[in-house]
Formats: structure tokens, C-alpha cells, sequence
């Protein structure tokens, strides 16, 4: 890549243009750098969309982002979003539909008439599936979200579809109830439901508007300077001018850490709209593997651009890599892997990302970005303590591959939290066993959470060559692990407990794999 | 009652929530979604960084002088006689002013218009302690002599010489974790200065009179001057029964200060750290039984986490003390009871009050025992049930009789209905054969008393107000925090004049309708609002009768006026010996206003009966019980100690219910509560005493993946109950302790890996817990006989 530092882009944008309940807005300047919830809250005055724990954990704040689809001609493809770590720099081109935009008609003390519910609000009345009434908003967004997303509101796929939103008086059976209540009466009259954004809004006009604002990059000055790179080239460039800006990919992390004052307010590089198949950077004609955003499945290698977000990751290995797969869909919650992006999650450095194991495993090559050109670099270097990377700070993460495993080889992918969904991982492990005639000819294993970064456990691996394919082996190679890491104890769990649960893992990882523990069903079933 | 006979279209239907309209669409206004006043002030404070210190000193002078800070408020703010409240014992200081005792405590007060500018004055705001050696394990407590309140006993019979004769004995300390309330509204109050001083406050509380209270004393202004309301709550748990009187009068002291509105809304990490949740326990105990299981004495010490201050911690161990038997007869028995005092926030009510705590503690005997034996636990727990009408097995440790119900016909029924034997059958076999999953089941029971263990907190008052097209408006002492009593009031009270819910509206709780009213609490909104409105609606009706007896009189067709033929039905008003001649009630509300008929009326209920005297530990502190069973099926990883809980049965006894589907509502819910506090909630703290897990992301209530697949929930008839509203029964709190059944369960599935072997198990039994348990088990660490010696 031969950009020059100090010539950004032209022409630009100095603006963001969305769509709120199917009314066209704007906003620039220090606009940009307002959470979405507070915004519709202290800005605009729509008070429906609640926040409780304000960290994209409880899902309060859930409400609809609509993006035109590159695979889809027509209409806004929506996804539930925690509004309470999303920016308003996140929602350009983007429709926002709050829960206040499912009304169709109100008075103005706000009292809705009975037909003008939703199946999905009438359902949750007629359920009982509010108490308190403080989740609800969120719940109701997520659920149509599901409905915008063709799963069915079963139990398997609700589930699945609301492990990102809490609620602290039902119990949630009656919410599955009200969700299997609105399931039959859109089916059984889908027309008159109307139950589909499409058949809400005008889709078409926002559409054509989002398409004629073409693709130039946006650039907005305030107190903290706000960058919308439609390219990668743009989005080094714009690194290169402005050495303060931070990268942001899905923000998940970054919301988290504005929220709770522990990262000042800065300069901000926003990567989302970096077009999916944008490969601007190079070094001597090499080119990255893959689009920012493509996820390509070629000779046994999984190739994921960096701005690839979870769900669609998700989607994309539940076939090739059902382990791989498992792991994803506790990951976070729906409402994160929306948001969240796999080269994110990558460069944050976390010891325990639910990423990390597999491709620790598999041979994985990253390529890293910046004015300076395209480099390659192994995963097992990439890390080198405790959140430092060997990423330099101007660049970004633009692809991932790893190699998929071949049919003699066996992967076990494990995530322990204290709570099964929606919780971040005590320990995370990943083995890798070449076995053949029950010897094994080579193992890799790889854990989190019990150290400063994502660790291989080169001594066990050394010592699992050429054994016997047993519990006993396990054991001992679990045991000499046991001394080879070094937990902490903290709010997740004490460190003799990390230290057992790695020796149990390489037992547990000779019995056959059991995807069924919950809802597996739903969740490989939304694929096909 | 005079309405009685025209039917009931409302109580019993599973009408909608009052609320359910505005909650999916997002216009149910809690205290941060109302409009901003303009020149509201954002008000937060410092808290202490330290859990035991002692203050030397306090400079807000860089943080009064940033610009457009309006206030900065001390303990100097407040005189000192004013700056102490506390529902038992008047203890604990609004702000700090020499020593701090816990992390969090708040110190200094903030207010400005612009949160940005009330963050940076709270970072100006400089404070100096000298450290002290804090208190922060029960252990400590009691090695310090660190208590609050006396020393309580319950006790019964000859425990010595029981122990002494008694062919098996097991002893042991019992631990239960502390819970966290986690309503999702956190703790926020907004308080608008009126004329001559006088102060209204928006809060979401429990319990607006105890708020009005606090203000007026730390204000100095009599009780008249403040009003406080509460629309409702994103939740209480009883977590803002007596803490939301801190941001109260937080709020209050700065629109006094200033003259402008002032808004308090704490985040949920600030609420988590600073406000008290259900307390930690640690509970010694030595029981004696026989071959067959029967309990023979029991003896069990218990010591609570009360915090650095009092607070209702004393209220909530008296009902530890009192449901240490839960549904059981103990013959003779030794109960004692002490709250420590520890350098954390002072812990509070939470959902169950002491009860969880108590019932888990006889439940791990049970457990235990059944082990020991190689019984059956639900064949001993079936054993020593209380027996109606049996003088031998009838009466609990205080002295009161357990009567007019039917534990043992629910036992039976859930025994069936949820196919035990066979069931238990299966884990035995699958314990056998699976080498990576353990299997267990077991059944808990509860007998949850209901009343406030205070006698005079057993009152509850409600205005009616009755307009002249027929609707209705009520108000009562209730508060609703989604629990569903608004619902239940409205449709009492619907029935009661004979018209549509659709023509009463639940109306916002206030000091200024409703004085002098108990805090919405110990599972009595109904049984005492509900009475109260019901008292309210016949005052009115007496009357309206006397008024339609003599408008629909006709002494020509020998009618003469009968009030007590008057009904009040379909939205109409006629006599019953002329029922074709019917006046729409809308009209006819009309024409009594016109004839000066009172259409309002305020109305009053005292519980019958109940009262206790703690020095003797005697008494009848409950009107009735709300009673029930759960049978809980958990699979456990073998390698990990993850837990799955497959299926969950409940039977319960809760009378006649007013509104099937809240009262559903209310089990689940608050048995998926009561499994979150079994299982996953668990609160760390470091080692100076600082709360570790202060948000959703760090303390995992249950998630939706976490609901059993199988989940059965019903009722049983229980003609022997006549009291109460309409013969319904108190439903918020009992199924909480049903939640006890799954960590019975876990306990059943250690069970399996050695015969004999007791176990010990905490409350929470995390995934570490169940991994530590599995451990001990395998490398042969556990104790195999803990005999008293």
C-alpha cells in the first residue's frame, strides 16, 4: 500500500445520515461519540429503550439496527443491537427502530389501542411474560429481530435468540409462552400481522437515500474527531494523519470501557463500514487473503476478513466446524456477535477470548494492515503477554485463516463460565489429536484463562506424542499442565479451580463430543 | 359482604398485568424516563474507598469551585442528631462523618445540572482516612464480639437429654452465600422543593411512608411537609424497602439546599457496591434422629452478615430462626440467633427475608440424613412433616399450630405427578453406567409463615374514590414492583361495585392519600391492600345500597326500599326481587351524587391474631402459611462440575388465587430467583472488602438457557382454608425456597459417588463448588462419619 500519510480521502462526508422509526435524521461532531441509548434518551426523548447494567450484559437496551445487505437487493436486513455500547458513529446508512417505532398509532398520552400491538406485544400481555416491565422493551426487540431473521419463536430458537437479555421476575417460561403464542398467530394470519418492519416502513425510500450518499468516507470535527473509512487504505490513511484515533471494530469492548470512564474519549477510526470486500492493502502485489468482511472456505482453510462480525462468522463454520461453531454460539450473546468482530476480538489480547483456543490449535495465520504495507504473522506470535499483541498500533487485523481439521484428527473445543450463556469464560481449551491406530502420532492443546494469554501447552503436547489414546494418558498430560500454568483467582473462579478444570479437560476431551447439552438443536438448525 | 352473591368476573380470570400494555410498548415510565425539570439537578456522591477508617479529613473546596456545581454537600450539611435513621435501630448515618464502615459509604454529595461536570466534582473531591483493621468474615465478627442486637433463642423441649439417648447424630456448619437483589431499575429518587419547605419525592420504594419519614427527620420538617409517591418499580426484591431512603435524602437535602428538583439514579455497578443484599450465613448445627429417620432434636446456632448497621437484619434473622423447621415437626429443638456486625453495607430484606436461610439449613440435614441411612430423602422429609390435626406433630418450635393445611396431600400428589420412583430409579442406574455426567433429584418442601413478624406492620389502609360516570379510582399503602398487586386490587375491586377492570384505575402510591402504611412487603401487598380496598368498597356500597333501595323501590308492586337486596353487577345496579328494572351504574353514580351520597371512602384492615414476643421466642406471628413442593432434576459434568437443571416440578397451596396467571408469575419467577441464589449468584469480594461482582457481566443471575426444559407448575385444592381475601394465600416469597430443591439435588448427585459419605455443600453451589465437592469425593478427603462426638 502506497498511501500518503497526510492526504486523507476526498471527498468526504462530515455527517451521519440514519433513519429513526422511519424518520431521516443526521448527526456530526461530538453527536457521534453519545451512546445510541443515551441519545434516544436524553437527546430525543424516547425513554422506551431502558438501560440497566449499561455494558451489553442484560440486553435492556436491546432495539433493531437495519442495513441494506450487500446479497440483498432489496430491504433492510435487521439485527438487535445493545444500544447502551453502540455510538452513534455506528448507525450511519443504518435504520434505528426503537420500541416505540412498533407503534402504528397512539394517543398523545401514549395509550395504545389493543389491535395496534404486535402479535409479538399482544403475546406478552396475554402471557403474563412482564412483571416489572423493565426488560420488556429489549425482550420485545429482540424477539422481533428473531422474526426479522426467520427463526421461529420456538423454544429451541428462543433460547438461542434471547441468551442476550435478562429479566429478573418471570422466570422467563412465560416469555417461551408468549413466544410460542405469537409464533401461531403469525402463522396463522401473516398478512394481517404485519408483523415485518418491511411492512412498517418504507424501506425503499431510505434505501434509495442510503445508496445516494454513495461511498464516500465520512469525516466529522468536534472535540473528538469521528472517521468512517469506507476502505482499508482509508482507514490506515486516516490512522496515519491522526496518530490519536482508535481503531473501532464492533465496539463491544470499546463501549464497555467508555461507559465505565476506564478509556478516555478520543479520536475514532470506525472500520464497520469498511466494504466487505475491500482488499486496499498490499505489499509487493501481496494482497489480503480475503475481502474486510468475506469469509472464504477453500483447500481445507478458513479465511476471515477482520471485520467479519460473529453471527455471520457463526453461520459460516456451522457446517465445517460444528466445534468451532458450539464455542460461537456462547459467545457473548446474540445481540454482541451482532457487533462484535472476530479481528476485534483477536487484537484485544484477551487471555480469555472464546476465539482463541481453536485457532491456537489449527496453524493460523493473521495479516496485519497499516500505511506501511501488508504483513503475515502466526498466531503463536502474535501474542506476547498479558492484552500486547505483536500489532503495532497503526495497524488493524484484515484477515484470519486457519486450517480446518482433516479427518483423522480430533478437536475438542471447551468454554467453562459460571454461567452457561452470556458469561465470559473461566477457562477456554482447545486440543487438536492426530490419532491414528489409538496412538497418538502428534496433539496440540491450547488454554485460556490461566495464564497472561492464551497458552500451548508444548510440554504435554511433547508428552502425548506416540501414546496410547486413553483417559490415563489425558490425565498425565493434564496433570504435568496443571503445573505448567499459572491461574489467578479473581471474580470468575479461584485458581485451584482453573488448575483442575485444565486436568479434567484433557480427560474429558477422550469422550465423545455431546453437542446437546441445551439448545444445539435450534442452533444448527437456524443453519441449514 | 354485601356483593358477594353477584359473582366474581374478575377475581380468579388471568387478566393481564394492570401494566402489561405499557410495559411492551415501552410507555411504562420509570423515575429516569420522566421528563426533566428544567434546572433539575444530577445529584451522586463519594464513597468511601475504605471498608474501616476513620475520616481525617474532607476538601471539597476544588470541587465547589468548578464551575456550575451547584451543591457539595458534608455530614456538616446535616445536624448531627438528624444524620442517623434505621428502620429497627436508629444507627446508621446518611453520610459519614468520622468513620466509614464499609466501601462505598457515602461521604460527600454532589449536585450540578450536567452529569459530565458532577463526574469531575466527585474526582476534585479529596478525602483522608486513617485505616482500621476491618471486619470482614463472620469469623472475625465473632471472634471481635462484633454484633448488633441480642442474642435470640427459640427453644423447645429437653435438646440434652435428646442427644443423650439419641441413636444417630450429624453435626456441622451450614454456609449460605449473600444474594443480590439485581432489580434492573437501580436505586433512584427525584425531589421537587415546594412551597414553604415542603418537599415532594418521586421514589422507586417499597415503602413511601418510611421514606417520607426519613426525609421529614433528616430535613427537620414534620411529617406533613413531604409527600412521597411511587408509580412503580423496575423491581424491588425488597432490596427498596428500607435502602432507597439513602438517594431519598440525598435528593431531598439538595432540593432544600438549592430550591431546585434533584434527580438521583445510580448505575447498577455504584448500586450493586454500595446498597445491602440478602445476608451471608454461616450456621452450626448438630441434629439427632432414628433408624428411620425421624428427627429427634435439633440444634442449630445461626449467625447472619448483618452489615455495618442494623437495618431490618434483626426482622430477617427472627425469620431464619422461625423457619429452621420449615415444613417439619421438631420435637425438641434449640434454635439461637445473633447478627454480626462487618465492614460491609448494611444487608437487608431480599425476597424470603431470612426464610431461604433458615429452610436451607434443616433441608441440608434432611439431606444428610437420607444419605447417612441410605434412605430416601423424600421418604424422610415425608416422615417428619407437619401433621394437621395431629397435637403430637403439629406445632412449630414458637408455639404456634400449623393448621388447615395440606403438606401432606401435596407430597403425595407431586410424588405422582412427577413420577419420583421411577424417576429416581433411572438416576441410580444412570449414575452407574455414565462415566462423564452425574445425575440427582430430590424434593424440598416450604412452609413459609405470613405476616410481618411486627405485629403493627399487619395493617394496610385504601381510598376509594367513586366519580359520577361510574369509574373508579383506588389507592392503597401497596407499592408495585411487578409483582402484580395493582392487578389483583383493580379486580377486587372491579367485582366489588360489579363493573369491568376497564373502570378502576390503580392509582400511584402516596403519603398523601395513604398515611401511615407498612412497607410492601413480607409477600402482604394483597392480603393487607387488597382487604383494605375491599373495606374502603363496602363502606360505599353500604351506602349506595341505602340509596338504590329507595330509588328502585315501588310501593305500588309492594317494593319496598331493602338495601340488602340491592346487587351490583354487569355494570348495572338493581334489586334482586325486581331484577328486570336495572339502572346503568354510571347513571346511577350520577343521581347519588346528586342526592349527597358519599361516593368515596377510605378503608382499613389490621391481620387478626398475630402477634410474638421475641424475649420469649413464643408466639403466633403468622395468620396462615402459604405451603408447597418442588421436585428438581440436575445433570452435573463430571469433569467441570457444570450443572444443567432438566426438570422442575411445583405443587403449591396458595388458596384460592385472585389472578392465576400473576400468581404463576409469581412461582416461577420466584423459584428461578431462589434457583439463581442456589446455584450461580455468587457475590466475591476482595480481601479489603470491596465487592468484586458489581454487574450483570460479573454476577450471573439465571439466564434463559438456564430454565429447565421441563418445567411443571400447578396448584392444589385446599378447601380447609377459609381466611384471608378472598380465601387467597400470599404467593411472592414461598417459592423462592422451592428454588432450594435443585441444590438438594446437586447434593443427591455427590451422593453417588461414595455410600455414606456426608457432603459438605455451600449456597451457591457454583460449577467450583460442585468441582470441589467431586474432588474431595475422589481423592477420598471427605469425612466419611461426622458424629457428634
Amino acid at each position: 500500500m502506497h498511501g500518503v500519510p497526510n492526504d486523507p480521502p476526498s471527498p468526504v462526508r462530515s455527517s451521519i445520515v440514519f433513519y429513526l422509526n422511519g424518520k431521516r435524521q443526521t448527526a456530526s461532531g461530538d453527536t457521534l461519540h453519545v451512546t445510541l441509548v443515551n441519545w434516544l434518551r436524553n437527546h430525543h426523548g424516547l425513554v422506551g429503550t431502558k438501560v440497566m447494567c449499561n455494558e451489553g450484559d442484560c440486553g435492556a437496551c436491546s432495539l433493531l439496527v437495519g442495513r441494506t445487505d450487500a446479497d440483498q437487493a432489496t430491504g433492510l436486513r435487521y439485527q438487535a443491537v445493545d444500544a447502551c455500547i453502540a455510538f452513534m458513529f455506528q448507525i450511519d446508512r443504518c435504520h434505528v427502530v426503537t420500541v416505540e417505532g412498533l407503534a402504528t398509532s397512539r394517543n398523545a398520552a401514549g395509550n395504545i389501542a389493543n389491535h395496534d400491538l404486535t402479535a409479538i406485544q399482544q403475546a406478552m400481555v396475554d402471557c403474563h411474560g412482564s412483571q416489572c416491565g423493565y426488560c420488556t422493551p429489549g425482550f420485545i426487540m429482540t424477539m422481533h429481530a428473531m422474526v426479522e431473521s426467520d427463526q421461529r419463536l420456538d423454544d429451541d430458537a428462543m433460547r438461542y435468540g434471547l441468551s442476550g437479555n435478562l429479566c429478573r421476575c418471570t422466570g422467563y417460561v412465560q416469555i417461551l409462552e408468549a413466544g410460542r403464542r405469537a409464533a401461531e398467530q403469525i402463522a396463522s394470519d401473516p398478512v394481517r400481522q404485519k408483523i415485518r418492519l418491511a411492512d412498517r416502513f418504507d424501506e425503499a425510500v431510505m434505501i434509495a437515500d442510503f445508496r445516494a450518499l454513495g461511498s464516500s468516507p465520512i469525516a466529522s470535527v468536534g472535540a473528538h474527531r469521528t472517521f468512517i473509512p469506507q476502505t482499508i487504505r482509508q482507514a490506515c490513511q486516516y490512522r496515519a494523519a491522526y496518530p490519536n484515533a482508535v481503531f473501532v471494530a464492533g465496539g463491544t469492548d470499546y463501549g464497555v470501557l467508555r461507559n465505565h470512564d476506564r478509556l478516555a474519549a478520543s479520536d475514532v477510526i470506525w472500520l464497520g463500514q469498511v466494504d466487505s470486500n475491500d482488499r486496499s492493502a498490499e505489499t509487493s502485489g501481496v494482497r489480503p487473503r480475503v475481502g474486510f468482511q468475506e469469509i472464504v472456505v477453500q483447500d481445507g482453510r478458513l479465511t476471515i476478513g477482520g471485520g467479519a462480525t460473529w453471527s455471520v462468522i457463526e453461520r459460516a463454520v456451522a457446517k465445517i466446524a460444528p466445534e468451532y461453531h458450539h464455542i460461537l454460539t456462547r459467545f457473548g450473546s446474540p445481540q454482541i456477535r451482532n457487533m462484535g468482530t472476530i479481528g476485534g476480538n483477536l487484537a484485544s489480547g484477551s487471555p480469555i477470548a472464546d476465539s482463541v483456543p481453536f485457532h491456537l490449535v489449527l496453524d493460523t495465520e493473521l495479516e496485519l494492515a497499516s500505511v506501511r504495507g501488508l504483513r503475515r504473522v502466526r498466531l503463536e506470535d502474535f501474542y506476547l503477554g498479558y492484552r500486547q499483541t505483536a500489532l503495532e498500533p497503526d495497524e488493524l487485523i484484515v484477515s484470519i485463516q486457519t486450517r480446518l481439521p482433516k479427518e483423522n484428527e480430533r478437536l475438542r473445543l471447551f468454554k467453562i463460565s459460571k454461567r452457561r450463556d452470556m458469561d465470559i469464560s473461566t477457562v477456554t481449551f482447545a486440543i487438536l489429536a492426530n490419532i491414528a491406530n489409538g496412538q497418538i502420532v502428534d496433539a496440540k492443546v491450547a488454554v485460556g484463562g490461566v495464564g497472561p494469554q492464551v497458552m500451548r501447552m508444548a510440554p504435554a503436547e511433547a508428552f502425548l506424542q506416540g501414546k496410547v489414546w486413553s483417559p490415563e494418558t489425558l490425565r498425565d498430560a493434564g496433570r504435568m499442565m496443571r503445573q505448567q500454568v499459572t491461574p489467578w483467582t479473581d471474580v470468575r473462579g479461584g485458581a485451584d479451580y482453573r488448575r483442575q478444570l485444565v486436568e479434567n479437560l484433557m480427560i474429558k476431551s477422550y469422550y465423545p463430543s455431546k453437542l446437546s447439552i441445551t439448545s444445539d438443536k435450534a442452533r444448527s438448525d437456524d443453519e441449514s | 359482604m354485601m356483593n358477594r352473591d353477584a359473582g366474581k368476573p374478575s377475581v380468579g380470570k388471568p387478566l393481564p398485568h394492570e401494566s402489561a400494555m405499557l410495559h411492551v410498548t415501552g410507555t411504562a415510565a420509570y423515575i429516569d424516563d420522566l421528563p426533566q425539570i428544567a434546572g433539575q439537578l444530577h445529584v451522586d456522591f463519594v464513597g468511601s474507598a475504605l471498608a474501616a477508617g476513620k475520616i481525617k479529613r474532607i476538601d471539597i473546596n476544588a470541587a465547589r469551585a468548578i464551575d456550575a456545581v451547584a451543591a457539595v454537600l458534608t455530614h456538616a450539611d446535616l445536624p448531627t442528631h438528624r444524620n442517623l435513621f434505621g428502620p429497627i435501630f436508629n444507627d446508621e448515618p446518611f453520610l459519614a462523618a468520622d468513620t466509614v464502615t464499609y466501601i462505598g459509604q457515602p461521604i460527600v454529595i454532589i449536585a450540578a445540572e450536567d452529569p459530565a461536570v458532577v463526574r469531575r466534582a466527585r474526582e476534585a473531591v479529596v478525602i483522608e482516612y486513617e485505616p482500621q483493621q476491618a471486619i470482614l468474615t463472620i469469623d472475625d465478627a465473632v471472634a471481635a464480639e462484633s454484633y448488633i442486637g441480642p442474642k435470640r433463642t427459640i427453644c423447645r423441649g429437653d435438646v440434652k437429654t435428646a442427644f443423650a439417648n439419641a441413636p444417630h447424630k450429624l453435626s456441622g456448619t451450614f454456609r449460605s452465600g449473600g444474594q443480590e437483589q439485581l432489580y434492573f431499575e437501580s436505586q433512584a429518587c427525584i425531589a421537587i422543593p415546594g412551597e414553604a419547605g415542603a418537599i415532594e419525592i418521586i421514589s422507586s420504594t417499597q415503602n413511601p411512608t418510611e421514606t417520607q419519614a426519613v426525609v421529614a427527620e433528616a430535613l427537620g420538617l414534620a411529617m406533613h411537609q413531604v409527600v412521597c409517591q411511587c408509580k412503580r418499580m423496575g423491581g424491588g426484591f425488597g432490596g427498596k424497602e428500607t435502602q432507597s431512603a439513602i438517594p431519598a435524602v440525598m435528593a431531598a437535602l439538595v432540593a432544600s439546599v438549592t430550591g431546585r428538583s434533584a434527580r438521583v439514579v445510580y448505575d447498577k455497578d455504584r448500586d450493586m457496591i454500595v446498597t445491602g443484599k440478602r445476608h451471608d450465613y454461616q450456621t452450626a448445627y448438630q441434629v439427632a434422629f432414628d433408624d428411620d429417620g425421624r428427627l429427634l432434636a435439633v440444634k442449630a446456632d445461626f449467625l447472619s452478615n448483618g452489615g455495618a448497621y442494623a437495618d431490618l437484619s434483626t426482622s430477617v434473622l427472627e425469620r431464619s430462626m422461625m423457619h429452621l423447621d420449615n415444613a417439619y415437626y421438631l420435637p425438641d429443638v434449640a434454635i439461637s440467633g445473633q447478627v454480626c456486625r462487618l465492614n460491609y453495607p448494611p444487608n437487608t430484606a431480599f425476597r424470603g427475608f431470612g426464610g431461604p436461610q433458615g429452610v436451607a439449613v434443616i433441608e441440608n440435614i434432611l439431606q444428610d440424613i437420607a444419605h447417612f441411612l441410605g434412605k430416601d430423602a423424600w421418604d424422610i422429609r415425608r416422615l417428619n412433616l407437619y401433621r394437621d390435626g395431629d397435637s403430637s406433630a403439629n406445632t412449630t418450635p414458637y408455639g404456634q399450630i400449623v393448621r388447615d393445611h395440606v403438606l401432606l396431600e401435596t407430597l403425595d400428589e407431586l410424588e405422582r405427578s412427577s413420577d419420583y420412583r421411577s424417576r429416581v430409579d433411572y438416576v441410580r442406574r444412570f449414575n452407574t453406567d455414565s462415566q462423564v455426567s452425574l445425575k440427582g433429584i430430590a424434593m424440598t418442601p416450604i412452609k413459609f409463615g405470613i405476616s410481618f413478624t411486627t405485629k403493627f406492620l399487619n395493617q394496610g389502609n385504601a381510598l376509594v374514590n367513586v366519580y359520577t360516570d361510574g369509574s373508579v379510582q383506588v389507592s392503597t399503602g401497596g407499592t408495585e414492583m411487578g409483582q402484580g398487586l395493582n392487578t389483583k386490587i383493580r379486580q377486587v375491586v372491579a367485582d366489588a361495585f360489579g363493573i369491568g377492570t376497564d373502570r378502576v384505575s390503580v392509582m400511584s402510591t402516596s403519603t398523601e392519600k395513604n398515611n401511615n402504611t407498612s412497607p410492601t412487603a413480607a409477600s402482604a401487598g394483597t392480603d393487607l391492600n387488597a382487604q383494605a380496598a375491599l373495606n374502603a368498597c363496602e363502606q360505599i356500597l353500604t351506602r349506595m345500597a341505602d340509596f338504590a333501595a329507595i330509588l328502585l323501590s315501588d310501593p305500588i308492586a309492594g317494593l319496598t326500599p331493602s338495601p340488602s337486596s340491592i346487587r351490583f353487577a354487569g355494570g348495572q345496579v338493581f334489586d334482586d326481587r325486581n331484577p328486570h328494572r336495572r339502572i346503568d351504574f354510571s347513571l346511577f353514580c350520577s343521581a347519588a351524587r346528586r342526592e349527597r351520597v358519599d361516593l368515596g371512602a377510605r378503608g382499613f384492615y389490621a391481620t387478626p391474631g398475630v402477634d410474638f414476643n421475641r424475649d420469649t421466642g413464643r408466639g403466633n406471628p403468622y395468620y396462615y402459611f402459604t405451603t408447597g413442593a418442588a421436585v428438581s432434576e440436575v445433570t452435573i459434568d463430571r469433569f467441570t462440575g457444570e450443572l444443567v437443571v432438566e426438570r422442575v416440578d411445583i405443587l403449591m397451596d396458595i388458596g384460592k388465587s385472585i389472578n392465576p396467571g400473576v400468581d404463576r408469575g409469581q412461582l416461577i419467577g420466584g423459584f428461578i430467583q431462589g434457583m439463581g441464589w442456589c446455584t450461580n449468584e455468587e457475590l466475591v469480594y476482595g480481601d479489603d472488602g470491596r465487592l468484586l461482582s458489581t454487574s450483570p457481566t460479573t454476577y450471573k443471575i439465571p439466564n434463559i438457557t438456564d430454565i429447565p426444559k421441563i418445567f411443571h407448575v400447578a396448584t392444589i385444592e385446599n378447601a380447609k382454608h377459609q381466611i384471608n381475601v378472598y380465601r387467597s394465600k400470599a404467593v411472592g416469597e414461598p417459592p423462592l425456597m422451592l428454588g432450594i430443591s435443585v441444590w438438594a439435588a446437586v447434593k443427591h448427585a455427590l451422593g453417588a459417588l461414595r455410600d455414606g459419605a456426608v457432603f459438605d455443600l455451600p449456597i451457591p453451589a457454583t460449577g467450583e463448588a460442585i468441582l470441589a465437592a467431586m474432588e474431595s469425593a475422589n481423592q477420598s478427603l471427605c469425612v466419611s462419619k461426622k458424629l457428634v462426638p
